[in-house]
């Protein structure tokens, strides 16, 4: 019974940050209809940025919060120089350019850091919480009490502001968003921004727990995909609830059967999910009357 | 107000404005009628700046807009009703109204609820998707859209498209009312003889060139045009 409950506070921890790569995935999707492939790398961009930051000397929050800033840049550079110049090319073509900015992208992180695998100090120290014959981590609440704040934020910027409106409004009919004067480019730019910020919380929250290198957004960015495709793309509340469901499922994967198949089970999710429903669990069809 | 002059268009290498020259002044409602693939949508979308354009100019109020964002023009007053509605479907319609109003902070409740006046329906499922709407509604939820940005000249395209011919004669007398309201307004049209009579002046567009122009009632009476455009 301690194991169930211990790898489901892993399966949490894990999962917020598939969430919070799998809602990136889905900002950038409603405002452009592309598939980001780079949004791991955001999530290495804000561990690594912070790991040489700190490294330097320069104290925590505020190599943080540079770290944040720097990897929006990197977001914005993205949009500016690779995915605009390539509008109007099919979805698939865009989605190739971000494949190759991601291997860019790592490729100047192992030339600009190192091929090593760094560590942050946690925040709160790392003596576990005894919960329940469980242990968990401060830093892991950490990483929840963030990831849910940054959803709160998306949600409510979303759902409560015109600038979200204007992000759902550019996803669905972007002649007729031009035509009443949403500066469209603007609005994608700004998502690719926000998508950066998000990747980049997420990598500093989690970092001192799994560590960070040039190359962890490889792996991030497919289990995100994975999240984002079972929750249902472009559904913001799919995200977050695919990714929670993702971590839970490697984690009683891992532990129930055997760790080495914990990678696997996120294509064994795409699988399931394009077999037995496409358009995810929160997903909706697409039908639109003309 | 708006004058347009030596317009040129293309897709690609196919070029579908060869020179257009039209004009609307102050106050008047002109209708721009012509068939399929003549290139009333293109001209339309080059007035608004979402088709870019190869030559000539576009003067609104006498300045030159032909370099302008469409956001730029929209906040010049220069609203448009796209072909097929293009409403925001996956939004409610109370939002939609509000995106009309995106370069005024999502407008103001005193608009919406003129807008609301105007077409009550909107009114009773101002809380629904939009794509929920039928073609009617959202034609009305378009132009109300439209006007949430406050415009002075009103680019509408086809708004009777696909309409049964009750709905048409609604859509009609709002064009009217909007008129009398003091809104310009730039009408294209396949409904050749609805357009006509509704308005003070028509051009008539073939394969990218003005063909014929001049007031309406005298459009109506060009026996060429009666044959080709009215069907009688």
């Amino acid at each position: 019974m301690p194991e169930l409950l211990q790898f489901a506070f892993s399966g949490l921890t894990v999962g917020a940050v598939y969430a919070l790569v799998a809602l990136g995935f889905t900002l950038i999707y409603n405002a452009s209809d592309v598939v980001n492939f780079a949004q791991g790398e955001f999530v290495m961009l804000g561990g690594m940025v912070t790991v040489f930051l700190h490294l330097a000397g320069v104290p925590l929050p505020i190599a943080a919060a540079l770290a944040i800033f720097a990897t929006v840049l990197v977001g914005l550079a993205l949009y500016a120089f690779a995915i605009d110049p390539a509008r109007g090319s099919s979805a698939v073509t865009v989605i190739i350019i971000t494949i190759g900015a991601s291997i860019f992208l790592r490729g100047v992180a192992q030339v600009i850091f190192d091929k090593r695998f760094h560590a942050l100090p946690h925040w709160f120290g790392s003596e576990p919480i005894r919960f329940g014959g469980a242990a968990i981590l401060p830093q892991s609440l950490v990483v929840l009490a963030g990831a849910a704040i940054i959803v709160a934020l998306i949600f409510v910027i979303i759902d409560r502001t015109i600038l979200g409106r204007a992000i759902l409004a550019t996803a669905a009919n972007r002649l007729a968003a031009r035509l009443v004067g949403i500066p469209v480019r603007k609005i994608v730019a700004l998502s690719f921004a926000l998508s950066a910020a998000i990747g980049a919380v997420a990598g500093i929250l989690v970092t001192p727990i799994t560590l960070t290198s040039y190359d962890v957004g490889t792996l991030l960015a497919l289990k995100g995909f994975a999240a984002a495709m079972l929750g249902g793309m472009g559904s913001a509340v799919g995200a977050v609830v695919g990714g929670i469901l993702l971590g839970l499922a490697e984690s009683f994967g891992a532990g129930l059967i055997s760790s080495k198949y914990k990678d696997a089970i996120a294509f064994l999710i795409i699988l399931a999910t394009l077999f037995l429903r496409p358009q995810g669990l929160f997903g909706k069809k697409s039908v639109e009357r003309v | 107000m708006l004058e347009i002059r030596g317009l040129h268009s293309a897709y690609g290498r196919i070029e579908v404005l060869h020179g257009v020259e039209l004009r609307v002044d102050a106050g008047e409602i002109v209708c721009l009628i012509g068939g399929n693939g003549a290139g009333k949508t293109t001209l339309m979308r080059a007035i608004s700046g979402v088709q870019p354009i190869s030559g000539g100019n576009i003067l609104f109020e006498g300045q030159d807009i032909s370099k302008f964002a469409a956001e730029a023009r929209v906040r010049l007053g220069i609203a448009q009703v796209p072909e097929g509605r293009q409403i925001f479907g996956g939004i409610t319609v109370e939002d939609n109204l509000n995106l009309g109003g995106w370069l005024h902070g999502g407008g103001t409740a005193k608009e919406r609820d003129d807008i609301y006046a105007m077409f009550p329906i909107l009114h009773d499922k101002r809380g629904l998707a939009a794509a929920g709407l039928s073609g009617g509604q959202q034609q009305m939820l378009a132009i109300g859209r439209a006007l949430m940005s406050r415009p002075r000249l009103l680019l509408l395209d086809e708004p009777s498209m696909g309409l049964a011919p009750v709905l048409v004669e609604q859509v009609f007398s709002v064009i009217e009312a909007l008129r009398e309201r003091g809104i310009t307004i730039l009408l294209v049209e396949q409904n050749a003889a609805a357009a006509l009579a509704k308005s003070n002046r028509g051009y008539v567009i073939e394969t990218g060139r003005i063909t014929h122009s001049g007031p309406s009632d005298a459009l109506i009476g060009d026996p060429k045009l009666r044959e080709a455009y009215l069907g009688i």
